[in-house]
């Protein structure tokens, strides 16, 4: 399943890198996020309420970030498996610098396992969109509201 | 006393009113004191080595019990075994673990399973069991599995052959050289989900102090579950009951064994604890048999007048990823045997490879092996037509085996019984006014409507059937079956099937059948079925044998009661045996009629014994076990009528007729029954159902939102009729009807949507006919 999006922040890039890639924003964003605690190998073990169609329920796994390229791009890595099957994902994020600041550029691609997959196969596409719009909505008045101070 | 004829009346179902207002007992509604539940942890991945379980927060959550693994079954509960050892083919029989040791095989496969005070326990439970996966990769296609370099489902089977079959008789080289015409098409044939009202359920119970068994469960064949449980567990027969009790609906899905059942079973010996499983729905889509899902490329070969000389080909059967009991024989014994038809076609050569993918494994699914037969024949012929310009319906006509040829045997070495191919044609000809319906056609052409008719003339394979050829076939049990005739000292009586009927209506036909034998009414008869405790043997309810075999059964059980009630009552009527008749329901004095003795009086006399003739024992009870000498072939014609909406490409069935010849029939609203359902369920395969992989392993389709099964909107009112053509197989001239309808119906509606986009040049469409797949090749896409 590939998955694209772009936002424009009013911000500049070293602050919206910054911002994207802290622990605690991180963990306030990622939708349904409740615990995001930092492993000696350098991932994040994150625990996650996520609900598509009628699926819900609690996801464990892990986050990581790679490839970093500071102020520019960096890879994300998720995977998590529950009761409702299982879910990863890997996505590029890439920073541009835009008139009004700075674009953010995803380019991703998840796959999704067992129940969820089963049930909320015709749904899933939108239903990420939705929650990276969430993610990003989010980051989004966090970096804003750190620019102007 | 004139007695009307019970045999062939159209009698209500008796089980229906305890069925629709909610009375009846399911393996569901069984309550025991201490009853423990057991859910199953299944595999999200398609393929994956398990590298590591955690089950230590799943052992200490509230309520549970216990948690088992693979591991902790290993050398406890053996292999789920496969049945149908099909000969002349190098089937491989990978070991099928009750539940995963080191690998997954498809989304579903069993891993752990929990056992807890309550259901919602043991289903919360499974969600703390920790399994780490390192995933492998996957094959779903049954032709691509073959190939080099696909994944390998288990080291045993190198490219995932599980066998390779073939079937040949006739020259086949010499039909195709000799051909005016031969013409190639693939086919698939896509996977379905047999959808049962209920899912499978067990209770077992288990007492330490006797050391038996008794498992209550949705089977279609209490017998054989209780030989294949004895053989898992390693308990003996004798101490294993498998009661089978109202069952809604298999459409042979529980036939099969499974690993939960067996699972379910030890669990309830270890823990000295009877304990249920309940499959949920969405479990049933994923741990529940698939079918059909083949492959088909085929050649034909014919003459220019429409004469078909030879067929040949290759079937890439998709088994799943273990061997379901049957699985072997479905695609083989009972579909390439098939692939002639109801036609009188010399030479075939056709092979099949049995696959192992990563998908729910495959098994017999409503007509077993005989849909995809008919659907390829059928489409042949109609390829056939289309190729040289000729009406599909002299096609068929051309090559009908004739009425005068029965026995007949085809290349594949079976014999049909009996058969009137052009009787049924004739009639259903009649019922649609097949002339009248081309002239509405050409017209609505003229106005860019899309009206199509299409045709199947369907011949299966049925009454399953002669032991020594189940023997043959390397089918791994027999297939006579057995009756118990009980009359009690008041007349009333108590009959006894090895058949194991789940909602087709044998307690109403088998109760007609013995009221007509012994004039007896039909409300003094109890059809009792289901009980390994209750009944000697049988071999249940499949293949639509119930009443060709275990109806014969009960007939010739019924005729020994009579006979011997006859000695009895010639005894009461101090008349000599010779002299006395059964008629008009009594015992009577030939030419004497006011000199007669009924059933009843002869049944009290009979269990008092107070005055029995010399040599005769107390009692009126007899048994029979029938082994039929021969299969039975239902055949006859079915015919759909479509329009195509030129916009949207939806397909709307517009009428439907079905003629079916069943032989004799016992009660024509239930045979009426059995071919509305069936009809329902191949229409739906033509137009909608399709159980859909993406090419990870995930069932997309795998819930009653997201698999479309037929609803009654989608439908017309179906028009049957039959023409009666008697089996000389047994001796009440019966073949089955619980198949035809699922038989004959998909290639039916597939002709006529062809038939329907003919004037676009459209050849063939693979099903479903969804309408996307037509839109897109209507001239406004």
């Amino acid at each position: 399943m590939k998955i694209e999006g772009s936002y424009n922040i009013a911000a500049p890039r070293p602050l919206v890198y910054e911002i994207l890639r802290d622990p605690k924003a991180l963990q306030e964003c990622i939708p349904g996020c409740q615990e995001l605690t930092l492993q000696e190998d350098g991932r994040y073990l994150a625990r996650m309420q996520v609900g598509i169609a009628a699926v819900k329920g609690s996801f464990s796994g892990h986050v990581q970030i790679a490839d970093e390229k500071p102020p520019t791009s960096y890879r994300l890595r998720i995977e998590g498996s529950g009761g409702p099957g299982f879910a990863k994902g890997e996505a590029l994020v890439n920073l541009v610098d835009v008139e009004t600041g700075t674009r953010i550029e995803v380019d991703g691609d998840g796959q999704v396992g067992g129940m969820i997959a089963a049930v909320g196969q015709r749904v899933l596409l939108p239903a990420a969109r939705s929650l990276m719009n969430q993610f990003f909505g989010c980051m989004q008045t966090k970096i804003e509201a750190a620019a102007r101070g | 006393m004139a007695v009307s004829r019970i045999f062939g009346a159209a009698v209500k179902r008796r089980e229906d009113p305890r069925l629709i207002t909610g009375r009846a007992t399911y393996t569901d509604d069984v309550r025991l004191s201490n009853l423990a539940y057991v859910a199953f942890l299944r595999s999200p991945h398609g393929h994956a080595r398990i590298s590591r379980i955690d089950t230590s927060r799943a052992k200490s959550a509230p309520g549970v019990v216990a948690v088992v693994t693979g591991q902790d079954l290993a050398g406890k509960v053996n292999g789920i075994p496969t049945a149908w050892l099909i000969p002349n083919s190098d089937l491989k029989t990978p070991t099928h673990p009750p539940l995963a040791v080191d690998t997954v095989r498809y989304v579903g496969d069993a891993v752990a399973a929990v056992v807890a005070d309550s259901r919602a326990a043991a289903s919360d439970a499974i969600d703390l069991i920790d399994v780490e996966y390192d995933p492998l990769p996957v094959v779903v296609d049954g032709e691509k599995a073959t190939q080099p370099g696909a994944p390998q489902l288990h080291p045993d089977v190198p490219n995932n052959v599980a066998f390779r079959w073939q079937v040949k008789g006739g020259d086949v080289d010499a039909a195709f050289q000799s051909a005016d015409v031969t013409l190639k098409q693939r086919l698939v044939n896509q996977r379905l989900i047999p959808n049962a009202m209920e899912p499978r359920n067990t209770v077992a119970q288990y007492n330490p102090a006797t050391g038996d068994l008794t498992v209550t469960m949705t089977s279609q064949n209490p017998h054989i579950h209780r030989f294949l449980l004895s053989v898992i567990l390693g308990l003996p027969e004798h101490r294993i009951r498998v009661i089978a009790p109202e069952v809604g609906g298999g459409f042979g899905s529980k036939i099969h064994c499974y690993p939960e059942e067996a699972v379910t079973s030890y669990l309830a010996m270890t823990l000295d604890r009877p304990i249920k499983w309940t499959e949920e729905r969405r479990e049933n889509y994923l741990a529940t048999i698939h079918g059909r899902d083949h492959i088909v490329d085929l050649e034909v070969a014919a003459k220019r007048d429409g004469t078909i000389l030879g067929i040949r080909g290759r079937c890439y059967a998709n088994l799943g990823a273990y061997l379901s009991t049957a699985a072997p024989g479905v695609p083989t014994i009972l579909h390439g045997l098939m692939m002639t038809g109801c036609y009188n076609i010399s030479a075939l050569d056709y092979e099949v490879v049995g696959v192992f993918t990563n998908t729910t494994p495959v098994d017999a699914y409503r007509g077993a092996g005989r849909p995809e037969a008919t659907y390829a024949v059928e489409r042949l012929v109609d390829l056939v037509a289309a190729e040289l310009k000729l009406d599909p319906v002299d096609v068929r006509r051309k090559n009908f085996i004739p009425k005068t040829a029965f026995p007949f045997t085809v290349p594949s070495g079976l014999s049909y019984d009996s058969g009137d191919y052009e009787g049924a044609l004739d009639k259903a000809l009649q019922m649609v006014d097949y002339k009248k319906f081309r002239a509405e056609q050409s017209a609505a052409r003229q106005q860019g409507r899309y009206l199509g008719i299409g045709f199947s003339t369907y011949v299966e394979i049925c009454g399953l059937g002669p032991s020594v050829v189940a023997g043959a076939v390397g089918f791994q049990g027999g297939l006579w079956d057995s009756a118990n005739v009980r009359v009690h000292p008041t007349g009333k009586a108590t009959v006894f099937t090895g058949t194991s009927p789940h909602g087709q209506g044998e307690e109403t036909t088998f109760a007609q059948i013995v009221a007509e034998e012994l004039g007896i009414p039909i409300d003094d008869i109890e059809v009792v079925h289901g009980d390994t405790a209750r009944i000697a043997m049988g071999w249940g309810t499949y293949g639509s044998r119930t009443t060709a075999v275990g109806g014969t059964a009960m007939v010739l059980a019924a005729r020994k009661v009579k006979e011997k009630a006859r000695i009895i009552a010639a005894h009461l009527l101090e008349a000599s045996p010779e002299d006395v008749v059964f008629a008009n329901g009594r015992f009577q004095v030939k030419g004497v009629p006011e000199r007669s003795k009924s059933m009843q009086d002869v049944a009290l006399m009979a269990n008092l014994a107070w005055n029995m003739p010399k040599g005769i024992e107390p009692g009126l009870e007899e048994s029979s076990f029938f082994d039929p000498s021969n299969f039975v072939y239902p055949f006859g014609t079915h015919v759909a009528i479509v329009e195509v909406d030129p916009g949207t490409g939806v397909v709307t069935l517009v009428r439907y007729v079905a003629v079916d010849d069943c032989g004799n029939v016992i009660n024509p609203k239930i045979v009426d029954g059995q071919v509305h359902g069936g009809v329902a369920q191949g229409v739906a395969q033509a137009l909608w159902e399709e159980a859909v992989y993406d090419a990870n392993g995930q069932l997309l389709s795998g819930s009653l939102m997201d698999y479309a099964i037929p609803t009654a909107e989608s439908l017309p009112s179906f028009e049957t009729a039959r023409t009666e053509t008697p089996s000389p197989v047994n001796p009440l001239g019966l073949k089955g009807v619980g198949e035809t309808g699922t038989i004959a119906s998909t290639p039916a509606v597939v002709n006529a949507v062809i038939d329907a986009l003919s004037p676009l040049g459209v050849r063939h469409i693979d099903m479903p006919l969804k309408p996307e797949k037509i839109w897109r090749l209507l001239p406004t896409a």
